[in-house]
């Protein structure tokens, strides 16, 4: 909080003592989002548009909950765009963090997969970057590949699998694979789901919170399997060369990282201009290349190898399944005090 | 003048306490009783899950059993340090304290290293061959408790060395000349003279395993939900700070219970000491 402050008061005296300088000023767009290869964001996404654009860019990094609980307690802030994971997406929209976004200011829209138009709404940002949530595990650890949900109930797995945290960015997933198992609709008989939940409960090592956990807890040898977002799967597979993505019949559920407008930020035009510049093929193009982030746009034509480490092509976004994530924020509470009497004791 | 000083001297600090301390425990206190449900509303909400109760309860559990092992393998441990030769006492007393030097959570990751499905434990059990199939030690309860214990020992014996070692020897070697045996003189003579040491140091262990955060979030993790981790869960990831400070307040009533219980228990084992 203290440093935006003092970034930006910096920012300002720069800005105020080298007048002539700044023949475009238009002051500072602070942006929050993650602290992960910052390094190359300010190279190939910042600077590029602080230049273009006679801007100052300022970066509130933390995890999304942080950022999402520094941004509530005032009501905003100084925060212009902010970048969260669905799931903290949907918990800001509802309540009502967000500007409206204006979509003819943003053409690159029409240039990105449709999965990625509008994840939340039209009111609301697009998804810059498309991930998968499924399962990765030790291949040397069983003689039957892993091709379904269900495989995770596979008593050979018992004490060497665990699953992230209800409160986590795709934690309540597990509950629709489960509501899967039992053939039942999640959100029709939650207490179907639970129970099939509560028959994996017995097998579990422990929950995770953080993907870093899970690349020690397969690093260590504690587990050999678990329902992951797939940014973590090189690091994972550097700590344990046999771990493979699992393939799976029901689909991997789609991870979407959306950009959104603060409504009580004051540089509106810019904020726009800058996902617009986000959606850019050239820039995604780069994104990609450089390691930072899976495309969404189109356009962007990776060679083979880069392709090979990122959720892409339409064929892979096609067999992705897109979960509800209003219907899943409506069903949070009732669904964590259930996740607490079957899980978490 | 010089009535005035003390106070102007004194008063810097007691600001510092005042806005930085009792000030912000004030407000943590009091949002937890202004609720438009009622002033115990959010205490009712706390108790009315089971999981909070189990949760509690697991927490306590821990605490206590914890305690118990400081004080059984402290109170040896200082007896024959306050009993060994003046020029031993200060490295012993090292040796004692040694794992409060490094940080709580290397001392945590070593207890993952030893305690870890291929961690030494379960190889040398399988290499003796008296388990075919590693056990699961970590995340569980034992491992929080092992973990701790191993953390808040230390605390245990520095304060009973003190205490051990200003017993008076001419008082032991009176009782066992009256006819005391060891175990009678241990317990009737040298116990309530520690009394005062053990209160302490249990006070210390038991408050800082009930409060700690990082050896459960390691050894035990995220199902072994403990008050502190449940806190720091309502606050930074459900963002309910009116539900973490219900349960800071809770952790506070529990601790001053505990320890006006234990002051009370040491009174009535040896009146002069408390």
């Amino acid at each position: 909080m203290m440093r935006i402050s003092m970034v930006s008061v910096a920012a300002l005296a720069v800005a105020c003592l080298s007048g002539s300088a700044w023949a475009q000023d238009n002051g500072t767009l602070v942006i929050s989002t993650w602290g992960f290869n910052g390094d190359l964001l300010e190279e190939h996404l910042y600077a590029p548009f602080e230049e273009e654009h006679g801007v100052e860019i300022v970066i509130d990094s933390g995890n999304n909950a942080d950022r999402l609980s520094r941004a509530r307690i005032r009501d905003g802030g100084d925060i212009d765009l902010i970048y969260l994971a669905d799931a903290f997406t949907q918990q800001a929209i509802d309540d009502g963090l967000f500007a409206a976004i204006d979509r003819s200011q943003i053409p690159n829209i029409e240039q990105i997969y449709p999965i990625a138009q509008a994840p939340h709404g039209e009111e609301y940002g697009p998804a810059y970057t498309v991930g998968r949530y499924g399962i990765i595990y030790d291949s040397a650890a069983t003689d039957t590949p892993v091709t379904s949900w269900g495989d995770l109930w596979r008593d050979e797995f018992a004490g060497q699998i665990t699953i992230p945290g209800i409160n986590t960015t795709a934690g309540q997933l597990i509950v629709i694979a489960a509501a899967d198992q039992a053939g039942v609709d999640a959100f029709e008989d939650p207490d179907a789901a639970f129970a099939s939940l509560a028959e994996l409960a017995p097998n579990l090592l422990t929950t995770y919170g953080r993907s870093s956990e899970l690349v020690n807890l397969f690093a260590q040898g504690e587990v050999v399997i678990a329902p992951a977002q797939d940014f973590a799967f090189g690091r994972i597979q550097d700590a344990v060369p046999t771990a493979v993505w699992a393939e799976l019949d029901e689909g991997a559920f789609a991870n979407l990282n959306a950009i959104n407008v603060l409504a009580s930020s004051d540089q509106l035009e810019l904020a726009h201009a800058f996902i617009n510049w986000h959606l850019d093929a050239d820039v995604q193009q780069t994104m990609a290349e450089v390691g930072v982030d899976a495309p969404v746009n189109v356009n962007v034509q990776l060679d083979p190898e880069t392709a090979a480490r990122w959720t892409y092509g339409q064929a892979v976004i096609d067999s992705l399944r897109t979960p509800d994530y209003a219907q899943l924020n409506a069903v949070r509470d009732d669904w964590t005090d259930r996740w607490n009497d079957v899980i978490a004791q | 003048m010089s009535r005035v000083l003390p106070w102007l001297l004194v008063m810097p600090a007691t600001l510092v306490i005042l806005i930085l301390l009792v000030l912000p425990l004030l407000d943590t206190v009091s949002v937890t009783f202004i609720q438009q449900e009622g002033v115990f509303a959010g205490y009712q909400e706390f108790f009315d899950r089971r999981f909070n109760r189990v949760v509690l309860w697991r927490t306590v559990r821990i605490a206590l059993i914890v305690t118990a092992i400081a004080v059984a393998i402290g109170f040896p441990t200082a007896y024959f340090i306050a009993r060994a030769p003046r020029s031993w006492r200060g490295i012993l007393i090292v040796a004692s304290v040694f794992p409060l030097l490094t940080s709580t959570v290397v001392r945590s990751f070593a207890w993952i290293v030893i305690l870890g499905r291929n961690g030494m434990i379960n190889e040398t059990l399988m290499w003796l061959g008296l388990t075919g199939e590693p056990l699961s030690m970590l995340y569980t309860e034992g491992a929080i408790i092992v973990g701790l214990a191993y953390l808040f020992s230390p605390l245990m014996i520095l304060s009973l060395v003190g205490v051990l070692e200003n017993i008076d020897k001419s008082v032991v070697e009176a009782s066992i000349s009256l006819g005391a045996s060891p175990t009678k003189t241990f317990w009737r003579v040298i116990l309530p003279l520690a009394m005062p040491g053990v209160i302490v140091g249990a006070v210390l262990v038991f408050t800082g395993s009930f409060t700690s955060y990082t050896t459960p979030v390691l050894l035990g993790g995220q199902r072994n939900t403990v008050l502190s981790t449940l806190m720091f869960r309502q606050a930074m990831v459900e963002f309910d700070w009116v539900a973490a400070s219900t349960i800071a307040v809770i952790m506070m009533v529990v601790t001053i219970t505990v320890v006006l219980t234990m002051s009370r228990v040491a009174r009535r084992l040896n009146p002069a000491a408390a």
